[in-house]
């Protein structure tokens, strides 16, 4: 059986070598310029970046399709409330009178008749969808990319307790185990005559209600499980523990850490000081 | 002097939270530095509490209430913290794949020495150590996940050996493996407990491997210690052995079935290599070939896979351009090991996932072109995990599931609903929630939900994981009563000594590709080709090939019914 965990992990490059400390680094300086960029322009570019960097970095491409496939609703929902009723902010940013129009609802449509998508709107609805991608984006580049017990001792050299980062370590792992378990219960429904695809919006949510039932118990054993065997393994959240392999950062992990908050530094100036970055609705530089 | 026994439980009772029935009642029990005791018993008799008991899991994580004392190494495990004991009792578990906790080989091992604060320079040495003990040395830098299903035990006994601990509690560590992983690991335990004095406690279905391996068994009974003895002295009770639902080995009934008939076998071995042994003295037998089952009636075959690959994401070819026709009124069973491919062959025969190559076929029409609703109207399906297949609040209700979609009148499905309770046993359990039953009933639940559907063809993967003898029997019954309705059957199973007497046919999968296909009769008695594929014959099959090369009996009824006299 294949495995969502083996989907996920990804293959040995200069990236995934990188300590987990760099790698946050790495997080924070592109969050910054996600967060700081509204021109949709450097958004999508930074975006795209990221995914390639992403595919560069080990991540395979079946799982970022997966992403974007699970994302895809979600982006075209935030894409057309912009376009639809991102009238008054966008006004402001552009310091237009008036948005220009891409396209309209005839005035017959019931409900939503009359309504206007556009450009400006659109555009940030683009904007809004790249700082959404990129930063979905950078979990599993930095991630999906380290050895789990990496990111255990780099949290705890960062003075993160034990048990939190083991735990959040944990979590990574025990999702992709949570997955596959809602996979084979929905098999066993589809192999008595459920098909949701086949369903109206209601008889799916009862369906999926159906399903948490074994999930979630099937997840409680699971969890139980694991917390047999880790007390069996003398596992209780100590300080004093060792690590086989401890996080060592090197030259390249903090020429990483130099470089990043060089790029969030300067990010942060260029907004700031001559407005690189802000929103706009020129389509060609 | 005696020295103290290294595990002592006195007058030990147990109740799980909100249960009035004990489920350890009264045990008193030693076990002696570096002995190795199994524990046997039926579903439900109390072995994984037992097992439990010994690490402090019972009852510190699980609550209840809690008599009497058990003592490890001195230390009383209710109240030393179970990480402290971990000191000292090491635990595997059933499931190999979820009680790993790491992402690597070496890791896994690492993290009890890690939380210990064992210095790195003594883990690394240690690591090595209890990698190179278990055989996995070279896969140190593997994620567990990559491992074969024998390989993840054999790493959750490293991990449980690094910390030395003096006691090892197995639990039924073999259950989903196929029968040489299972070898593989009993074999490990005698050579540890050999070379280092390991002491362990193993409690197990297995009683083949248990007789092989240990020095003293204890058999337990709804909580309680029935009996006690060697293995020769437990296997060869055979009153007790029936009365509390314990499979002797193959070897040992097979001559019990001699002596019956009058045979003078001496005392029963309970090994193979003794039964063997024990033949060589008694004589060559006869050729024996019992009628072959009647030919099916021809025609289109019920379910047909042309030239199926698949290959995985991960760039598995699990799969390889696999023919296979089963006709209706066919019984199969399914054989393999780990990772051979028997489940990737199921699903495509449920329609669960496309064939890269090739095309699956029910009844000459190609299964890719029919509705999820359609295919689960004709292909009834059980799967290994009962409670990953039960959605609903009561056991009627799990039985209306499926039916309800099927478009039948409401008198209809209430018969068939009826029909379908009263043939598994279950009318009286109608209004009780599925999972409040003991796992022999909530696969029970499945079934009928899966038979009131009155599907053409009933796939099962692993129906008997889980159940002791009597309840595995229990279940292949209701698969045989389906058969005997002109149906078709097909099981996936680790349990070769099951099916005679249920099989008509066997498949071997080996690396993809169907590698042995016949009468179950000729596949069972196709020994080097068995032992290639790590498939172990039950003990009667090679029993009477030593008696004679033409002998194919199959259990250990045939052996005996073929026996002809001494020396015959």
């Amino acid at each position: 059986m294949i495995r969502v965990d083996s989907l996920a992990r990804g293959r040995d490059t200069a990236f995934s070598r990188l300590d987990f400390r760099a790698k946050l680094a790495v997080f924070a300086a592109v969050s910054v310029a996600a967060v700081a960029w509204d021109d949709p322009r450097l958004g999508v570019l930074l975006t795209l970046a990221t995914a390639a960097g992403c595919l560069g970095a080990g991540v395979k491409p079946a799982y970022l399709w997966l992403v974007a496939r699970v994302m895809a609703p979600f982006l075209l929902l935030l894409l057309l409330t912009h376009g639809f009723f991102n009238v008054q902010p966008v006004l402001r940013l552009t310091g237009h009178a008036r948005v220009t129009p891409l396209l309209s609802i005839p005035a017959s449509w019931p409900g939503v008749g009359g309504l206007v998508f556009s450009l400006e709107g659109g555009l940030y609805g683009v904007n809004v969808c790249a700082k959404a991608l990129t930063l979905l984006l950078l979990v599993p580049l930095c991630v999906l990319t380290t050895d789990p017990n990496n990111i255990v001792t780099a949290l705890v050299r960062l003075r993160v307790p034990y048990r939190f980062a083991f735990a959040f370590a944990s979590t990574l792992r025990f999702f992709p185990l949570l997955m596959d378990e809602i996979g084979l219960v929905i098999d066993a429904q589809r192999l008595r005559g459920f098909a949701v695809e086949e369903m109206g919006v209601l008889e799916r949510v009862r369906t999926y209600a159906k399903v948490a039932v074994p999930v979630i118990l099937g997840a409680m054993f699971r969890a139980q499980q694991i917390e047999v065997v880790l007390q069996s393994r003398g596992f209780s959240g100590q300080s004093g523990r060792t690590y086989l392999r401890d996080s060592v950062l090197g030259r390249a992990g903090t020429a990483v850490i130099v470089g990043s908050a060089v790029f969030a530094t300067l990010v942060v100036g260029l907004r700031v000081g001559a407005h690189v970055g802000a929103f706009t609705t020129a389509l060609l530089p | 002097m005696e020295p103290p026994p290294l595990v002592s439980l006195e007058k030990v009772s147990y109740l799980y939270p909100g249960s009035q029935r004990p489920a350890l009642l009264n045990i008193d029990l030693r076990v002696r530095a570096g002995e190795v005791l199994g524990v046997l018993g039926a579903s439900g008799s109390g072995k994984t509490t037992l097992c439990l008991a010994l690490n402090g899991t019972v009852p510190q994580l699980y609550g209840g209430r809690f008599f009497g004392r058990c003592l490890v190494a001195g230390l009383d495990t209710a109240d030393h913290p179970i990480h402290e004991l971990a000191r000292h009792v090491g635990i595997v578990l059933q499931d190999p794949g979820s009680q790993l906790v790491a992402v690597s080989v070496e890791s896994e091992v690492a993290f009890a020495l890690e939380n210990f604060g064992v210095p790195a320079a003594e883990i690394r040495s240690r690591v090595d150590a209890a990698l190179a003990a278990v055989h996995l040395e070279g896969l140190a830098s593997k994620h567990p996940h990559e491992l074969s299903g024998g390989q993840q035990q054999r790493l959750a006994l490293a991990a449980a050996l690094a910390l030395r601990p003096s006691l090892v509690v197995l639990d039924e560590p073999t259950a989903q493996l196929d029968p040489q992983a299972a070898a593989e690991v009993f074999a490990l335990v005698r050579e540890i407990n050999a070379a280092h004095g390991t002491t362990f406690v193993i409690a197990s279905h297995a009683s083949e491997e248990i007789a092989e391996t240990v020095h003293r068994a204890v058999v337990l009974s709804a909580g309680r210690i029935a009996a006690e003895g060697t293995p020769e002295e437990v296997f060869r009770d055979a009153a007790l052995l029936e009365r509390e639902r314990v499979r002797p080995p193959g070897v040992t009934a097979a001559f019990e079935r001699l002596r019956q008939r009058g045979v003078p076998v001496g005392p029963a071995p309970v090994t193979l290599a003794g039964g063997l042994s024990a033949l060589a003295s008694l004589g060559l037998g006869q050729a024996y070939r019992p009628a072959d089952p009647p030919p099916l009636r021809p025609g289109t075959p019920a379910l047909a896979l042309r030239q199926v690959s698949h290959t995985y994401p991960d760039g598995t070819r699990s799969l390889d351009r696999v023919d296979l026709e089963v006709p209706a009124g066919d019984y199969l069973v399914v054989l393999g090991q780990n990772g051979s491919g028997k489940s990737t062959l199921l699903k495509h025969l449920l329609g669960l996932l496309r064939p890269a190559s090739g095309r699956v076929e029910l009844n000459g029409q190609p299964l890719a072109g029919m509705s999820v609703r359609e295919v689960a109207r004709r292909i009834g399906y059980v799967g290994q995990n009962p409670d990953r297949q039960i959605f609903n609040p009561t056991v009627q209700a799990e039985v209306a599931f499926g039916i309800g979609r099927l478009g039948l009148s409401a008198g209809e499905q209430e018969s068939r609903i009826e029909s379908a309770l009263a043939s598994l046993g279950l009318s009286d359990r109608r209004g009780a929630h599925p999972l409040s039953l003991s796992t022999g009933d909530r696969a029970r639940v499945v079934l009928a939900a899966v038979l009131a559907m009155e599907p053409e063809v009933l796939v099962l993967d692993e129906p008997t994981h889980g159940q002791d003898e009597a309840g595995a029997r229990a279940i292949l019954e209701v698969t045989a009563d389906f058969h005997r309705k002109g149906r078709t059957v097909i099981v996936v199973t680790h349990q070769l000594h099951l099916m005679p007497g249920f099989a008509r046919r066997a498949v071997v999968l080996d690396q993809g590709r169907i590698v042995a296909d016949g009468r179950l009769r000729d596949v069972y008695h196709n020994v080097v080709l068995m032992r290639a594929t790590h498939l172990e014959p039950p003990h009667a099959v090679s029993l009477a090939r030593a008696r004679h090369p033409g002998n194919t009996a199959l259990t250990p009824a045939e052996f005996a019914d073929a026996w002809g006299g001494p020396g015959a």
